[in-house]
């Protein structure tokens, strides 16, 4: 009976439907990790590029008038993330508590200078941008001397580079292998429908026509497949939140809903242009060359 | 002089590079009735798969409908196949849908959206071939004579100004064969062209009509007493 056919057939495609949604699941699964990941490793390199520190040493006669007016010019830069004025008597307190000696007793009067501890926003922690920073600050005539730790500036932005690159690296392989691993699924279940698709063109349907629900049907696929990847990654997240509070996933929430909104429209870009392809493929092929 | 429906001059037909038929040179008017006969494996399905652009007119000149077959581009053959109803020799039914969901497929394909027009159109080409009861059917769960009919009614649907039909009565008992070739002739006499290939000589003597053949690579005219 037409009924028990009809099963048979459902079920049948079910299962071809489920290799698709898997693969796209999987694939955007594995993406949407690795984009949490370079949003991540951004965060945590910024953190610690934020974290060096320029130091301006001022010359003992800088009138208050002077320091008051750096610190507006430093607080009105845009590389600017933070500025703190250390008086000499503080920074010998803090010296002498480091080597746990009091050397201005020892010495009899304080060598320190008055300075200004400049951190800079990470977008500015490169190499040449630090060294241009510092040569700005120290043209002033009330500047004594501008100091910081260049071998830790260069080391910080070519590792964060590194990283950066490799994890593009890995992100267009794992896309690419994606596109493969859904197209070839994609592919898989229009092949077996190439006689259809070719009796269709026959009785005088466009290619656009025959091509619509394949692409709606696939679409609707990728964007299951989204939803069970998206559920999978928010998982990874919630864990990751509850375990190491100090990740901060949630500081930015927008970049998560960024993230999770781009594997969705890759999910539905994806098999969309997979169905494309493939069913272009199959409709210009000859009759003949159907069977081959 | 009527209009003329299909016109090749000094054509070839051919299959990938053997050839078929050659210096084919025919004309059809509108109305006419032609039967196409040849042996086995003597081309006349090449010939009708060249008339509705499965195979290039790769050598000589050819008119269908208001279509140039030499310079027919590929985004031009569903328009072609529109103009035409074509039954194929193996039927060309999609499996995966049944008959009702068939007849929708290419009336939805070809521009049809009332929903209720089409449905009547469905029962009416039905009705005409005596399937009307069937349609709820898979194309598997019919007979051969059945599928045959079915694929009869699906020319009809779009009311074609020529049917190409091959060999529309091949799975047919003698009974049926009649019923639906008075079908055809009812088509006919409605102004319609018919271009069908038959091995069933005994329906050109009961129809009698321009008879083609083709034999030794060439297509000619019969005369009927020598068929
Ligand atoms: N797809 C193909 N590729 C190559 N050769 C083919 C192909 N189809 C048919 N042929 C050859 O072309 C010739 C004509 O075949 P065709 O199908 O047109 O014959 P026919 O007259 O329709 O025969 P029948 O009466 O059996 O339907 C045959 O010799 C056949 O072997
Ligand atoms: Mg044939």
């Amino acid at each position: 009976m037409a009924n028990s056919f009809e099963n048979y057939q459902r079920r049948k495609l079910i299962s071809s439907y489920f290799s698709v949604v898997l693969s796209i699941a999987l694939v955007l699964f594995l993406l949407g990790i690795l984009g949490l990941l370079v949003l991540n490793t951004k965060k945590l390199a910024d953190r610690s590029k934020e974290q060096i520190t320029i130091s301006v040493f001022l010359k003992e006669n800088t009138k208050e008038i002077e320091v008051e007016q750096l610190q507006k010019t430093l607080a009105m830069s845009e590389y600017t993330k933070s500025s703190t004025y250390v008086s000499k008597e503080e920074a010998a307190k803090q010296h002498s508590e480091d080597i746990g000696e009091d050397f201005v007793d020892y010495l009899g009067y304080n060598p320190l200078k008055n300075s200004i501890d400049v951190k800079l926003k990470a977008d500015f922690v490169t190499a040449e941008k630090v060294e241009e920073i510092a040569a700005t600050l120290a043209e002033k005539s009330f500047v004594d001397e501008v100091s910081y730790d260049r071998v830790l500036v260069s080391m910080v932005a070519k590792s964060v580079e590194q990283i950066g690159f490799w994890i593009l690296v890995a992100s267009a392989i794992f896309t690419f292998i994606a596109v493969l691993l859904i197209n070839s699924s994609i592919r898989l279940s229009i092949y077996s429908k190439r006689f259809i698709i070719k009796t269709m063109q026959m009785v005088g349907a466009t290619k656009t026509f025959i091509r619509r629900p394949f692409i709606w049907q696939n679409i609707k696929l990728g964007m299951i497949g989204a939803a069970i990847a998206l559920l999978a990654i928010a998982g990874v997240v919630y864990y990751l939140n509850t375990n190491f509070q100090d990740f901060g996933l949630f500081d930015e929430p927008y970049i998560l809903i960024i993230l999770f909104v781009s594997v969705f429209l890759l999910g539905i870009l994806i098999s969309f242009i997979s169905t494309y392809f493939a069913t272009q493929r199959f409709l210009n092929l000859r009759t003949d060359e159907l069977y081959y | 002089m009527g209009e003329i429906v299909l016109e090749l001059k000094d054509a070839s037909i051919f299959q990938k590079e053997s050839l078929v038929l050659s210096e084919v040179s025919l004309k059809i008017e509108k109305g006419e009735f032609v039967y196409l006969i040849g042996k086995t494996g003597s081309g006349k399905s090449s010939f009708m798969k060249t008339l509705y652009g499965d195979l290039p007119l790769q050598k000589g000149e050819g008119h269908i409908v208001e279509f140039d077959l030499k310079t027919l581009k590929e985004k031009d053959i569903p328009f072609l196949r529109r103009k035409l109803g074509i039954v194929f020799q193996d039927f060309k039914l999609l499996p995966d849908r049944n008959i009702n969901q068939n007849m929708l497929f290419v009336l939805k394909a070809t521009g049809w959206t009332d929903k209720a027009k089409m449905d009547t159109q469905v029962l009416n080409v039905l009705e005409k071939v005596g399937m009307k009861t069937k349609g709820f059917k898979f194309p598997h769960e019919l007979s051969g004579g059945e599928q045959q009919r079915i694929a009869i009614a699906r020319a009809l649907l779009n009311d074609p100004e020529l049917i190409i039909a091959d060999e529309p009565t091949g799975n047919l008992d003698p009974q049926t064969s009649v019923e639906v070739m008075k079908v055809l002739q009812e088509i006919n006499k409605s102004g319609r062209t018919i271009l069908m290939a038959t091995h069933d000589y005994a329906l050109i003597l009961k129809y009698p009509a321009k008879t083609i053949k083709c034999d030794a690579n060439k297509v000619f005219e019969v005369v009927q007493r020598a068929v």
